[in-house]
């Protein structure tokens, strides 16, 4: 819908062309358009033409009946007196009586014609003409237009002096409104229903609508033309231009006519000449264009945002059988779940050693040797054979055996940052940092398959230590290698070693070197035992970058990078 | 010598309307706010579910500190050849065991008191000389004891109802919880725990945010309701025995 303000030229069509003359479209047609309003008043104005119907005044009285009474085993309807025909003593007055009136009966009196108030038969009048300009609603109405060359069609006056049929004939089809007349040939029908019988037997659609300012032979031209109807501006009517309560009516206009309209009905600014006191209805949005006030910049930047949220029923779920439900409620849940489950396999070993104790299967003190033996996992304290590492998938990074050792206390800070694994000689439920529980429980042994302790690995994912194997969280950002049988261990734990040593770990030695060359040094030793077996050690001294590497425990064996400097010095 | 030649193309834009662009630019800005917005929640989450988490550990200690305690004070007094006395137990579990009709009025006002509006239901109650009264004026209408931790935590666990708006809401997420309690320090399933089974400052709020426990009717029958318990019924103060009656009503 335009606003009120804007107010396009409307052109003037004669005999298919376009003239020279145009008019700015009159004010009327940016009135707003109100069909219920239109409909209300169509109705009534409607009931103002009808002529009264009533039944005869006396029908069904013409007779001096009266009720017999009761005790004559009839009913007590009145009957018609005397005797020697038909019609003595038969029911007469009522209206379940054959010739007697009707019920209610039909009267001239009856309300036949309605008033409605001036400036609302005005403004249904100003809404009809103004969907009149309407190409959609006028199509909607099911005028056929899609050829006419504009909407409202504005006509050259000289239409006004058409003296014959021909002649309109001939303008409607230079207008091209003669394809809305051909549907009104289509439609002629014959009424369905009785109305054929009350004459009113054949019935059509509605075609143009022809205004016209002074008729100099226009109506009579039309008069021949099925459909067509003709009207003169200064005495419009509603019943044409909104024929059945519906609005958008297929108008076409004189130029006088159209000229006529800004004076009959005013502009906003100006008042009506023609009508007293009267001016446009005003509507109660100008911007009808609902779509562009809803984007527009100063509505969208002041509106909350949609809520988009839909509030679904949470299931509650048993935490107590539903692990998830229970980790979500209870994030220590599952170190809690772990610890117990841990403890009790534990108490289960011990009670397992009560009985056999009792039973006699094991000693019942055991040596200081076999406690330590048994409470700490078995290491063997001879290198055993160089075995290549097995290629174990690592999940994450992956730990590059040919690396320097890193210092101790690096190993041990980082260490003592992530969460401590449970060892088996120490089972910690806290595995935290600085958490200590009141009981520690020295155990006799422990499955030693597994060289280290299964770490407690909280929900959260944040296993300092945890083996690579299944990890679902895929957090564990540095992944130990297996607890190999070697006993190779790359990095250092903060708990206490195997040694029975706390605080500071010394780096194991990297055997990658010496498994790196086992082949050739190992020959090497082998000729080089005899000679360098004593003068190793005072040599030991001077060769220094082999030092930390080697452990008080592989004193024995003679390295082989000691070999080199010394054959170097012998060389020289 | 090389010379560049630089073409300029005459590149046309498509012609999109100045509402879908604006409306566009508004979806890009509104989103990268509510990235920030959900950064921030996301961060309050995990530093909230760390505080549970360790919050959960401290409470273990906790408990388990309080049993040994108990065991070496035994053990000690046993050692002595002396006796320990242990403190009156604090918390009861209240259940109510009959129903609703041809209840005595004064019965009727301390069993509505005890919010114990259906058989079956309920309610943990700080046990003071007030409430021991009371508990003995309804006496043959309750079942009554001193739960243990466990019983509590499956309660609460199982069993557990918030009071929302006057509304019976699940206890579906902490979320909950550290909305209504927050400001008691109750954040999580775990401080509720605490708080009932420690009968701590804010046990009245706690209880009376849960709504009151709905049992079901123990697994393997009564004995007796018309009973005491001590006469081989069900009725009144049956201490630590109300443990084993819960496991078979939760």
């Amino acid at each position: 819908m335009a606003t009120v303000n804007a107010r396009p030229l409307v052109s003037v069509h004669q005999d298919g062309t376009v003239t020279a003359s145009s008019i700015s479209l009159p004010a009327i047609f940016r009135a707003p358009i109100r069909p219920d309003v239109v409909n209300f008043v169509h109705d009534q104005i409607a009931k103002n033409t009808r002529q009264p119907y009533a039944v005869s005044k006396d029908a069904g009285h013409q007779t001096s009946a009266e009720s017999w009474g009761t005790g004559r085993a009839v009913a007590r309807i009145p009957r018609v007196r005397g005797g020697g025909t038909h019609r003595s003593g038969q029911g007469a007055f009522g209206n379940m009586c054959r010739g007697g009136r009707m019920f209610a009966p039909t009267r001239v009196w009856r309300r036949w014609h309605r008033k409605v108030n001036v400036t609302q038969r005005r403004y249904a009048m100003v809404s009809a003409i103004a969907a009149s300009g309407s190409p959609a609603l006028v199509m909607s109405k099911g005028h056929i237009i899609h050829e006419t060359p504009e909407v409202p069609l504005v006509v050259g006056d000289k239409v006004e002096e058409a003296k014959t049929t021909k002649e309109a004939m001939m303008f409607l089809r230079k207008c091209r409104a003669w394809s809305d007349v051909l549907k009104v040939y289509k439609s002629k029908r014959f009424r369905a229903g009785v109305g054929k019988m009350r004459n009113r037997r054949r019935i059509q659609r509605t075609g143009p609508l022809i205004v016209y300012n002074k008729d100099q032979g226009l109506v009579k031209a039309f008069r021949g033309i099925p459909g067509a109807d003709t009207i003169q501006v200064k005495r419009l009517n509603l019943l044409k231009l909104a024929p059945g309560g519906h609005v958008g009516r297929f108008v076409i206009w004189t130029e006088s006519a159209f000229r006529k309209l800004d004076k009959l009905y005013g502009t906003w600014r100006k008042p009506s000449k023609l009508k007293t006191n009267y001016n446009l209805p005003t509507p109660k949005m100008t911007n009808t264009d609902l779509m562009r006030i809803i984007q527009s910049d100063e509505i969208q930047n002041v509106i909350k945002r949609p809520n988009r949220k839909v509030l679904r029923r949470t299931p509650k779920l048993n935490p107590l059988t539903n692990k998830k439900y229970m980790g979500k409620l209870n994030p220590y849940a599952n170190v809690e779940r772990k610890l117990a489950q841990y403890n009790q396999k534990i108490k289960i070993e011990r009670k397992e050693i009560l009985r056999k104790k009792k039973a006699g299967e094991l000693p019942a003190k055991i040596s200081k040797e076999e406690k330590a033996r048994t409470a700490i996992p078995p290491k063997k304290k001879e290198p055993r054979e160089k075995v290549e590492p097995k290629k174990i998938k690592y999940i994450g990074k992956k730990m590059k055996r040919t690396k320097k050792p890193k210092s101790g206390d690096a190993a041990a800070k980082k260490g003592k940052l992530q969460k401590a694994p449970l060892k088996p000689g120490k089972p910690k439920p806290g595995a935290s940092k600085g958490v200590k529980t009141g009981k520690t429980k020295p155990l006799p042994s422990k499955d030693s398959k597994t060289g280290k302790a299964k770490p407690l690995s909280s929900k959260d994912g944040k296993t300092g230590k945890a083996k690579p194997l299944p990890s679902k969280d895929g957090k564990t950002k540095k992944t130990k290698p297996l607890p190999s049988k070697d006993g190779k261990t790359k990095k250092t734990k903060p708990l206490p070693t195997k040694d029975g040593k706390t605080g500071g770990t010394k780096p194991v030695p990297s055997k990658a070197k010496q498994v790196g060359k086992p082949k050739g040094e190992t020959a090497k030793a082998a000729t080089a035992k005899p000679a360098t077996s004593k003068p190793a050690t005072p040599k030991s001294a001077t060769s220094k970058p082999s030092q930390p590497k080697s452990t008080p425990k592989k004193d024995a064996k003679p390295t082989p990078k000691q070999d080199k400097p010394k054959q170097a010095a012998s060389k020289k | 010598i090389y010379i560049y030649f630089s073409v300029v193309k005459k590149v046309r834009l498509p012609s999109v309307p100045a509402t879908l662009l604006k409306r566009r630019k508004k979806a890009i800005d509104q989103k990268r706010k509510d990235l920030k917005k959900f950064a921030k929640v996301l961060k309050s989450r995990g530093v909230k579910r760390t505080e549970t988490f360790r919050k959960a550990e401290k409470y273990i200690k906790e408990y388990r500190l309080k049993e040994n305690q108990e065991i070496r004070l035994k053990r000690n007094a046993k050692k002595k050849g002396a006796v320990v006395v242990p403190g009156e137990a604090r918390l009861a579990f209240v259940i109510r065991i009959r129903g609703i009709n041809q209840v005595h009025p004064k019965v009727r006002k301390v069993l509505q008191l005890f919010r114990l509006l259906q058989i079956n239901n309920g309610v943990f109650v700080k046990l003071n000389k007030a409430t021991i009264m009371m508990l003995r004026i309804a006496e043959p209408y309750i079942s009554w004891g001193y739960p243990n931790l466990k019983t509590v935590k499956d309660l609460v666990y199982k069993r557990g109802f918030a009071k929302v708006n006057k509304q019976r809401v699940p206890l579906v997420s902490n979320t909950l919880i550290s909305k209504y309690l927050g400001r008691r320090g109750i954040i999580c399933m775990e401080d509720i725990v605490h708080e009932i089974f420690t009968v701590g400052r804010h046990f009245t709020s706690v209880t009376n945010f849960l709504w009151p426990f709905q049992l079901n009717n123990p697994t393997g029958g009564w004995r007796k309701k018309t009973n005491h318990f001590v006469e081989g019924g069900d009725f009144g103060n049956r201490e630590n025995q109300i443990n084993c009656l819960l496991r078979r009503m939760i």
